[in-house]
């Protein structure tokens, strides 16, 4: 913490002595007192609005994408045949960024949130998917054996094996789905947002060459991103993972 | 990332059985589950199934970029052209990435100053979005190649930096002791020790570069490309409504990620891992 504080101080000194061009880098005061500005009523709190989309868009996205992948993926973990049916489908998608869909989605869909949601989807579903079918397709066949020869139906062994032998790699590939998503996001606001957002926002400042409302995005995307990948999705590792591991040792 | 996970050696059982028909698994297999969803669409298009305006047939989409590929495209040669700069600016990011993420991570993970100045600094920058400096490079440079360049070097030398530092912590003290002891000079412990110990993990962060790089090179490009790229073809085509394009220039995206992916360092990995024994972990 301590040399990000120095680095920030050497920034705003840099900054008021004239080295960099305020104009291109404001310095981290400038920043801030610009992210209040936009906080406060006087901007009709046009910060939080813009937060506030950015939010709804990813967090939809990301709820499709785990919603579609993760059935998907156990399917296709299970099912020998079909994963080698899909799998060069995957292998060309895969690489493939989701941003180059949003061209097709504005032509049928128009600007706005279907749009970005889509594209976002799309970024965040293969993280998803691909974690789950690894997840699934790494269990030993005898665990699933044993819990079947005790006479555990399919859902049983869904619950007592599929689920708890996959969780560290689905819960990774949360991870990664949601941190997809969040970078499609800025992205796909800059192209297909009509109105709102962080990525709309930073790119309509640019027009008007307003850098400390840019930076104030850019750090608000920042921050955001970095809590929900490490706290958010980094408690739930913490508690799911662990505990049923755990768990699993003291038995 | 893989998709053929490595551990389907407990799924041997089910593939013992069937070892007959294994060469036509994996080379016809993928051919038809590519065709014949293709066909479908085809008839589908020629049967007026579907929206062939919106959704134009295959064959349709290919006789487009072969002629925009030629003479008679508008501007001729767009799409080779679009083709040429994508490259060129992902060879260019990449290259200035190679260079200077392995320098960077090399002072990171040898130096207590370069960890004291690049340590903080990368950890301020790794959580922002890559697409979100465009903007920011837009006001500094313009609409031009270095906009685009720069992008596509933050992407790669991130990956690149976090690797060869990951790949320094990882590397064995006890190579340091034995070489120091027998006299190596710090060159030679360099060039022995320390190249061949991260050398697996600049190719692992150079992979991932290149695939965090296209992704934003594409992007960027739709956003800031001042005449060519691939990108910037697909957002042009939007405006005219051309699909053919936009799905062509989509298809040669992907051909193109999956040609540095499975191509190029599918091919680095097979001539290095009998020299240095190197894994890339995809």
């Amino acid at each position: 913490m301590a040399p990000i504080l120095v680095v920030l101080l050497l920034w705003e000194w840099a900054v008021r002595a004239g080295l960099t061009g305020s104009h291109i880098l404001p310095a981290p005061t400038a920043i801030v007192a610009r992210g209040m500005a936009l906080l406060s009523g006087a901007d009709h709190h046009v910060l939080l609005v813009h937060t506030w989309r950015s939010l709804l868009r990813a967090s939809a996205a990301f709820v499709l994408a785990v919603m579609v992948g993760v059935p998907l993926g156990f399917w296709l973990g299970r099912d020998e045949r079909a994963y080698s049916w899909v799998r060069p489908w995957l292998a060309l998608l895969l690489p493939l960024p989701a941003v180059a869909w949003t061209p097709i989605f504005l032509v049928t869909l128009g600007q706005g949130d279907v749009t970005i949601v889509a594209v976002c989807f799309l970024g965040a579903v293969f993280p998803v998917l691909i974690s789950t079918i690894q997840g699934v397709r790494a269990i030993a066949p005898q665990n699933i054996w044993v819990v079947r020869s005790l006479g555990a139906g399919p859902l049983g062994v869904f619950l007592r094996v599929l689920i708890p032998a996959s969780l560290p790699t689905l819960m990774a590939g949360f991870k990664l789905g949601f941190a997809h998503s969040w970078r499609t996001l800025v992205a796909a606001e800059m192209l297909a947002a009509s109105s709102y957002g962080l990525g709309f926002m930073i790119f309509a400042a640019r027009e008007y060459m307003d850098v400390r409302t840019m930076f104030v995005g850019i750090v608000l995307l920042a921050a955001l991103g970095f809590a929900f990948e490490h706290l958010l999705f980094g408690s739930l590792e913490a508690v799911t993972v662990h505990r049923w591991y755990r768990r699993g040792q003291r038995r | 990332m893989a998709i053929d996970a490595t551990r389907n050696s407990e799924l041997n059982v089910r593939i013992v059985s069937r070892r007959s028909t294994g060469k036509m698994k994996r080379y016809l297999r993928p051919v038809i589950a590519v065709a014949v969803p293709l066909a479908i669409w085809q008839l589908a298009a020629n049967m007026g199934w579907v929206n062939s305006f919106l959704f134009p047939a295959p064959w349709a989409i290919a006789k487009a970029l072969w002629v925009q590929a030629g003479p008679h495209g508008n501007p001729p040669y767009a799409v080779l052209y679009s083709l040429l700069h994508s490259l060129w600016r992902i060879c260019a990011g990449v290259g200035l990435a190679l260079v200077f993420g392995t320098l960077i991570g090399l002072a990171i993970g040898l130096t207590g100053w370069g960890r004291a100045i690049f340590r903080p600094i990368i950890s301020i920058i790794l959580p922002v979005p890559t697409l979100a400096w465009t903007p920011v490079l837009l006001l500094v440079f313009g609409i031009d190649d270095r906009t685009t360049i720069t992008v596509v070097f933050i992407a790669a030398s991130l990956q690149i930096i976090y690797n060869v530092v990951a790949g320094i912590d990882t590397l064995n003290l006890r190579v340091f002791w034995v070489a120091r002891s027998m006299g190596a000079s710090r060159m030679q412990i360099f060039i022995k020790a320390i190249v061949p110990g991260i050398f697996p993990y600049l190719l692992t962060g150079l992979r991932l570069g290149v695939g965090f790089a296209w992704r934003a090179l594409i992007a960027a490009e739709m956003l800031a490309a001042s005449s060519f790229g691939l990108g910037l073809m697909i957002s042009n085509a939007v405006e005219y409504l051309n699909m053919d394009i936009i799905f062509g220039g989509i298809i040669l995206i992907a051909l193109m990620g999956c040609f540095f992916e499975y191509v190029i360092f599918g091919w680095i990995e097979m001539k290095t891992v009998k020299r240095w024994g190197v894994q890339v972990e995809r």
